[in-house]
């Protein structure tokens, strides 16, 4: 266990150097560069200078050192725990990304929160009895909500909810401080989205289950069904969603981009499309970094995770 | 101007035209405070000679109340440089903290603000500005002209990137030198602590319009980017907050930054606070809708039936805002005059409005020069004309032509809205037209460089602004790369001439050669739009979006 934790700790940091390198590699640019100064000075300021001006300006902007150069003061600042300076915000990018992590994080505890214990629910419900009444309908629900985009459920829940009958706020832009309110439409348009795909990977296991030979034996010697469905079932039925679910905060990093956008949360998803738009190098960078200790960690968990739960792995 | 100083000879003039009814109210204000004549003292002499009183909106408030805070939706931006900067919002958030040396008002006339009144020489070369006396810094340091001179010098720094350097009272400052431009010796000299001089290579009618321009804030020397660690201004209000990205704050200046009392050189404002908070262009008005702000930046056309059916007040603003789909006169195919002139008079510029905006908006007419401006010449309607232009794309050997136009809606999607039409319209002489749609940082890359391109350009209170920079030869922003000397003297003799009426006459032949040389299919002006909810009072939307708040009062 402990060699298969560190070889993933080892990948971690591995892809962190490939990808940080190539982000510098691909900012480096001229293109990059110019997009920088026109980001900074405008259209119209860029074109009124003259080219010798405009590598003047780079020089002074510190745009024009060596991508190396950059590129190994950016590490040695990395391990010394200074993420640098966004150029859009003007502010140090450390704690501008903690307070953006934090704000997803309240996103996301919700959105799990609610999530889990429906699509578990859900899943269970209609694995349970494969091909009913019960089994359609919910998996229908389930593949409907799915279905439709994330930016679709947030205009049409903003329509209804907030612009038609005003129970919510349109925006959560939190302008007055934190407000539970202006978090339930964001969090509802991504467990509408989500709890329909945990649902059917919960029914598919469920129902895999329940044509194994000793669910078939145990309903055959006569035991309550539902003593079957929670003593027998349950437990290997959810080896399966536990991963998955982990996994979802994976998805929930990129998934947040559109949800945040829309509502104007300022959460991590809305930072990072913003960075990337401006070519705000050191943020780009930054959220890079999270996003791959995220997809790591997360699978560094449900790795564990699954062969705790499931003995054969454990012991094979 | 006090009285006793020397009146330009041409205010007389302009009182005489305004006698006979030659030339407008608005015309007059223009001009005269223009040349030089303080606003209250222009307004003044308007009613003295049309015998009623003509006390502008701004100034006639009762029942204004202090107090409150203003809250508005807009994209809370970085505050770094305010010389630098490129986008309005960020001179919004600057403005009410920092001052100009003059105002344009929301009728395109140019008031005093810092500078207490000017006059230009005869030949409109040399400009002598009074600066106002008893300006404090929030430091403490009294404002003086070598204040000025400092922000001058340092706009016309190559280094800087100022875009301050393209307008023609700058651009007139320097001389090129080993691929940089450097300032003219002498270009500014500081008579007395409160008189400067500009002195100017040519002609240049635009000064006190130029010195409004939204990144020609004054500064105080002791100034080091970023301005919002530093916030030091003139202004009625100070910085109290920035978050880029989420808010800002500003709230009345009381206290200098060493702790000592702060008064405001000017009438005091009403509002205690102004805060702005971001929102995306796309969600300010769902926020306004809310009710979780007054008023917002700007609304889309998209969103107007949605903005109507609020509770709250529409306010729309006739602009010289337009999007000129300029093509370059030395690139091929448009290097013959019979393309350019057949892509134009293919196009239908008077169905845009309709099509576009919903009928607002004002019909372009080739000539980049907007019927709001005060020297708009009316040419003969624009006819559109197919068949014209199929001949003469077969006298030019490029029948069956096929063409590419560069697209960023900079301005928003109405630019593609446009393109789209323009397809449609094309087609009919038989020309195809590809639209290259990219994103808006992309298109200020390469919109210098494109052979055909739709270019946003924003309002400039005067019509000769614009032509100036972008379609003179050798101008700061000469997109289309035209070049005629014919034009150029023209708009020379339009643009040293500050007679409102003679000028327009002077448009005459500078409009129609723009528009016979088809440099652009310039299809309409667009309105701009914003909202204020009930209890906003005195708001003045301007056509160039800027916020001036200073007589903005809250209703309870």
């Amino acid at each position: 266990m402990a060699i298969l934790i560190l070889r993933r700790l080892v990948q971690m940091a591995l892809i962190i150097v490939v990808a940080s390198f190539l982000l510098f590699l691909i900012f480096d640019t001229d293109a990059f560069k110019k997009k920088t100064a026109i980001a900074e000075l405008g259209g119209f300021g860029v074109s009124s200078l003259s080219e010798a001006d405009y590598q003047k300006w780079l020089d002074e902007k510190g745009l024009n050192v060596p991508f190396y150069q950059r590129y190994g003061k950016w590490l040695g600042d990395v391990a010394t725990g200074d993420l640098g300076r966004s150029y859009e915000k003007s502010t140090a990018v450390g704690p501008l990304l903690l307070d953006r992590l934090k704000n997803t994080g309240i996103l996301a505890f919700w959105v799990f929160a609610l999530m889990i214990p429906l699509s578990l629910v859900t899943g269970v419900l209609a694995g349970m009895r494969e091909g009913s009444a019960q089994d359609r309908t919910l998996s229908f629900i389930a593949v409907f909500t799915t279905s439709i985009p994330e930016i679709a459920t947030a205009i049409l829940l903003t329509v209804i909810f907030a612009l038609g009958l005003g129970w919510l706020p349109a925006k959560s832009a939190m302008i007055g401080g934190f407000n539970w309110r202006q978090l339930v439409l964001p969090v509802l348009t991504l467990v509408i989205y989500d709890f329909g795909y945990v649902a059917r990977m919960t029914r598919a296991s469920m129902a895999e289950v329940m044509t194994s030979q000793y669910i078939r034996t145990a309903v055959l010697k006569g035991l309550p069904f539902r003593h079957v469905i929670v003593k027998h079932a349950l437990r290997n039925a959810l080896i399966a969603p536990f991963t998955i679910i982990v996994l979802q905060l994976n998805w929930l990093l990129s998934g947040v981009v559109v949800v945040e956008v829309f509502f104007e949360y300022d959460g991590f998803g809305k930072l990072l499309l913003e960075a990337a738009l401006f070519g705000d190098i050191y943020v780009v960078q930054a959220c890079t970094l999270v996003a791959v200790v995220i997809a790591v960690l997360s699978q560094i968990i449900s790795d564990v995770g699954y062969t705790i739960l499931n003995p054969r792995i454990r012991f094979a | 101007m006090s009285k006793n100083d020397r009146q330009h000879p041409l205010v007389e003039k302009m009182r005489e035209q305004l006698a006979d009814g030659r030339c407008g109210r608005r015309e007059f204000l223009r001009n005269v405070t223009l040349l030089g004549v303080a606003a209250p003292a222009a307004y003044a002499m308007a009613g003295s000679i049309l015998g009623k009183s003509l006390v502008p909106a701004a100034l006639a408030q009762e029942g204004a109340k202090k107090g409150g805070t203003l809250r508005v939706a807009m994209q809370v931006q970085k505050m770094d440089d305010p010389a630098t900067y490129s986008w309005i919002q960020m001179s919004n958030q600057t403005r009410h903290v920092a001052e100009y040396l003059t105002l344009t008002d929301a009728e395109n006339i140019t008031h005093p603000l810092l500078a207490e009144s000017w006059e230009p020489n005869d030949d409109l070369t040399e400009w002598t500005f009074k600066l106002r006396q008893g300006v404090k810094w929030h430091n403490g340091d009294d404002f003086v002209a070598d204040h000025v001179k400092w922000n001058v010098e340092r706009w016309l720094d190559p280094a800087l990137g100022s875009s301050n350097a393209g307008l023609s009272t700058f651009s007139a400052m320097v001389e090129d030198s080993d691929d940089t431009k450097k300032m003219i010796d002498g270009a500014v000299e500081v008579v007395d602590p409160h008189t400067i001089v500009f002195k100017l290579s040519k002609p240049v009618l635009s000064v006190p319009e130029d010195l409004y321009n939204y990144p020609t804030m004054i500064l105080h020397p002791s100034f080091k980017p970023p301005f919002s660690d530093n916030p030091v201004g003139t202004g009625a209000y100070t910085l109290a907050e920035l978050q880029v990205g989420q808010v800002c704050k500003l709230k009345r200046a009381t206290q200098t930054t060493d702790g000592k009392p702060f008064t405001y050189w000017g009438d005091e404002p009403y509002l205690d606070e102004i805060h702005y908070y971001h929102f995306d262009a796309d969600n300010q008005l769902t926020a306004f809708a809310s009710g979780d702000v007054d008023t917002i930046y700007e609304f889309s056309i998209e969103q107007l039936p949605l903005a109507e059916a609020l509770p709250g007040q529409v306010l729309e603003v006739r602009t010289a805002q337009t999007l000129c789909c300029r093509m370059q006169v030395d690139k091929p195919p448009f290097d013959d005059l019979r393309v350019r002139q057949a892509i134009v008079k293919a196009c239908d510029n008077a169905a845009m409005p309709a099509l576009v905006f919903q009928g607002r908006g004002d019909i372009g007419e080739n000539h980049h020069v907007a019927p709001v401006h005060p020297e708009y010449y009316q040419l003969p309607k624009l006819e559109r004309d197919v068949e014209g232009a199929k001949k003469l794309l077969e006298e030019a050997g490029k029948a069956g032509l096929e063409v590419t136009i560069d697209i960023g809606n900079t301005d928003g999607p109405w630019h593609q809205a446009v393109a789209e039409i323009m397809r449609d319209q094309l087609k009919d002489a038989g020309i195809r037209l590809n639209i290259n749609v990219m994103p808006a940082s992309k298109y200020w890359e390469i919109w210098t460089q494109t052979p055909f391109g739709g270019t946003a350009w924003t309002h400039r209170p005067l019509g000769t602004q614009v032509l100036s920079l972008a379609y003179r030869t050798g101008g700061a922003w000469n997109e289309s790369h035209y070049d005629n000397p014919k034009f150029n003297e023209a708009l020379d003799k339009a643009e040293a001439e500050v007679d409102v009426e003679k000028r327009r006459e002077l448009m005459q032949p500078v409009e129609k050669i723009l528009q016979d040389d088809a440099v652009m299919v310039q299809p309409i002006w667009r309105p701009v739009f914003t909202i204020i909810n009930d209890t906003v009072q005195d708001y003045v939307a301007h056509p160039t979006e800027v916020h001036q708040f200073n007589k903005v009062w809250l209703s309870a």
